[in-house]
């Protein structure tokens, strides 16, 4: 049995690399999911943006830097700070925050090799063809839900 | 001392003079490439000035100067512990808060504390302390950071020429020729306020009459809270303890007669009793490891490395030579030899580490003994402290502490270039060595 039998997510949301930024960000938050698979004009898999990595571009780079500020709890809610830089993501593109190192799972990817993967990623991960097109997302949820199923718990 | 009475002993009977001058060769110019890390190529050095018989051990061990080692060593360890309370960090808000957040009031209080800090601290780590907020500062006002972190490379290179503890070179020179804390803050202090505040003016044509900050995102940074920053205030008010108590040590060693190496020391032991006192052995072990593990050894290995090598080229009579030329050019004239001092200092350290070369300069200036009395000798060290301490503003590579803000632009997607810094920073630091060198002629001369 491979992964084949689970109906995963087709990628009906795609993005390419160079939409921006706040974009993606928008359609992740109308479709209230937190992981946007890319592809490139040909269809292939071009990595993952996430609302995670998108936050982090808010902080202000002083704070993420090695040997930058510890905490910020001095510097008090500036929200004008985190706006001014959300308002920034406009003119810039999804490929430049996707994660491409992601593993990626065959067509025919066994089941619990997917179960493995899974459990040691943090975002769904893409299902790629044997033409390296993205046919579609598997998440935690997904899996687990159809094992519930088989096990009829 | 000299070479001909252990001539005999360098191996197959070739002359210490070439010996010793090639190993002193080859290990600077193995530093200057940067291939190897410097720590390693110093220590390699000293070996082979040991194996060629150059020096033996205990000359070898003679050669390190000690109190620059313990007064390196001790400051680092006061600085790794008392930077972990957030008082820099503080102390960088008030000020700022003090001016209201104006993008060149700024920029002209975050350069004082800058060059304050790195006067009575090494730099690197002013520097590391004080770019993480000033670039917070800049983004949250919305003004570009590049002006700021070039005004903070010029103000930890000055304000670390003003004082004994301030700049590696300093620490060096006060320990070999006796010259106390009060010595360089009373014939260093006034210059280097001097050309800290002429620094100021080009910065501002450049750059500081057309900051411009809105009211909102001023109100923004005038929102921080500086008593927030502070993440340990019993380890403050310890540190700050001792720091103080140390610093007036340093002032009045001289008077008690010890050595700012062992007052440095003692103070990093008695912080860190302070820090361990009433923990139990497994929490006693892990900080005092944890705080030892700070001291930048490749510095201090680098530091004896070097030690050894000049002690090489010492003994072997290469540095008598030296002294000998450079008489030669100056034609033995008082003046000249001090001005040339100063400008070849900081062309030197422009370019190269300045530690190697003070290394060496420092027997060479004391074999000027023969010829110039012991007033004219000091003023011969601070032409070499001025010059080395300044040269290091010539461009990126001219100080550590440059580096360190250079890597912190790159990671704030914000890089520092070599080139066009250094078309600014160069002019600019020769123009501070010619205020030194009016300095110098008027005071001394």
């Amino acid at each position: 049995m491979t992964i084949q039998s689970i109906s995963y997510y087709s990628p009906s949301i795609e993005l390419r690399p160079e939409s921006s930024l706040l974009d993606a960000l928008k359609l992740m938050l109308e479709k209230h999911i937190n992981h946007l698979p890319l592809c490139d004009d040909k269809g292939s898999f071009a990595g993952i943006v996430s609302t995670q990595s998108i936050l982090s571009e808010l902080i202000p780079v002083s704070a993420r830097m090695e040997h930058g500020l510890a905490d910020l709890n001095f510097a008090g809610d500036a929200t004008r700070l985190l706006c001014s830089h959300l308002h920034s993501l406009e003119h810039r593109s999804v490929g430049e925050l996707a994660d491409k190192n992601v593993p990626v799972l065959g067509e025919d990817c066994p089941l619990l090799e997917a179960a493995l993967l899974l459990s040691q990623s943090t975002s769904p991960l893409p299902v790629i063809g044997k033409d390296g097109k993205l046919r579609g997302m598997l998440s935690r949820r997904t899996l687990l839900a159809y094992l519930v199923q088989q096990a009829s718990v | 001392m000299h070479g001909s009475a252990s001539a005999a002993q360098v191996i197959l009977g070739l002359s210490p003079l070439a010996v010793s001058l090639t190993v002193f060769v080859l290990t600077y110019a193995a530093i200057v490439t940067e291939k190897i890390n410097r720590s390693i190529v110093a220590l390699l050095g000293a070996g082979l000035m040991i194996f060629t018989g150059v020096l033996n051990q205990s000359e070898a061990v003679a050669g390190i100067d000690f109190n620059t080692i313990s007064l390196l060593t001790g400051m680092m360890v006061l600085v790794a512990i008392t930077q972990k309370s957030g008082v820099f960090q503080y102390v960088a808000i008030v000020v700022s808060k003090w001016v209201k957040a104006e993008p060149w009031g700024l920029l002209v209080m975050l350069s004082v504390i800058t060059a304050v800090f790195s006067a009575l601290l090494d730099n690197v780590t002013t520097v590391l302390l004080i770019v993480p907020v000033a670039l917070l500062i800049t983004d949250s006002l919305r003004v570009p950071p590049y002006p700021y972190l070039f005004s903070i490379i010029f103000a930890s290179n000055i304000g670390g020429t003003a004082t004994l503890i301030g700049d590696p070179p300093n620490i060096m020179i006060g320990s070999a020729a006796g010259l106390t804390f009060t010595d360089f803050v009373v014939n260093l202090g006034p210059i280097v306020a001097i050309i800290f505040a002429l620094t100021l003016i080009p910065i501002y044509l450049i750059w500081g009459r057309k900051m411009r900050a809105t009211p909102e995102d001023r109100a923004q940074v005038m929102a921080f809270d500086a008593k927030k920053a502070i993440t340990d205030s019993l380890l403050l008010k310890q540190s700050m303890a001792v720091i103080g108590l140390v610093i007036a040590g340093f002032v009045m060693a001289h008077h008690i007669g010890q050595e700012p190496g062992t007052i440095a020391m003692f103070g990093a032991a008695f912080l860190l009793l302070l820090r361990v006192v009433g923990k139990d052995a497994e929490e006693q072990s892990h900080e005092t490891h944890r705080t030892w593990g700070e001291v930048e050894w490749v510095t201090i290995f680098f530091f004896v490395g070097l030690f050894v090598v000049v002690a090489g080229v010492e003994k072997a009579g290469a540095l008598d030579l030296l002294a000998g030329k450079l008489l030669e050019l100056t034609g033995g004239d008082f003046p000249t030899t001090a001005i040339t001092i100063l400008w070849a200092s900081a062309i030197f350290s422009a370019v190269v580490d300045n530690i190697p070369f003070v290394a060496t300069m420092i027997p060479v200036i004391q074999k000027m003994g023969t010829v110039f009395s012991a007033d004219q000798l000091s003023t011969l060290w601070w032409s070499l402290a001025l010059g080395a301490c300044l040269g290091g503003n010539g461009s990126l590579v001219g100080a550590s502490a440059n580096l360190v803000v250079a890597g912190f632009a790159e990671r704030a997607g914000q890089p520092i270039r070599f080139l066009p810094f250094m078309l600014l920073a160069f002019p600019l630091m020769l123009a501070s060595i010619a205020v030194a060198s009016v300095y110098l002629y008027l005071r001394y001369l």
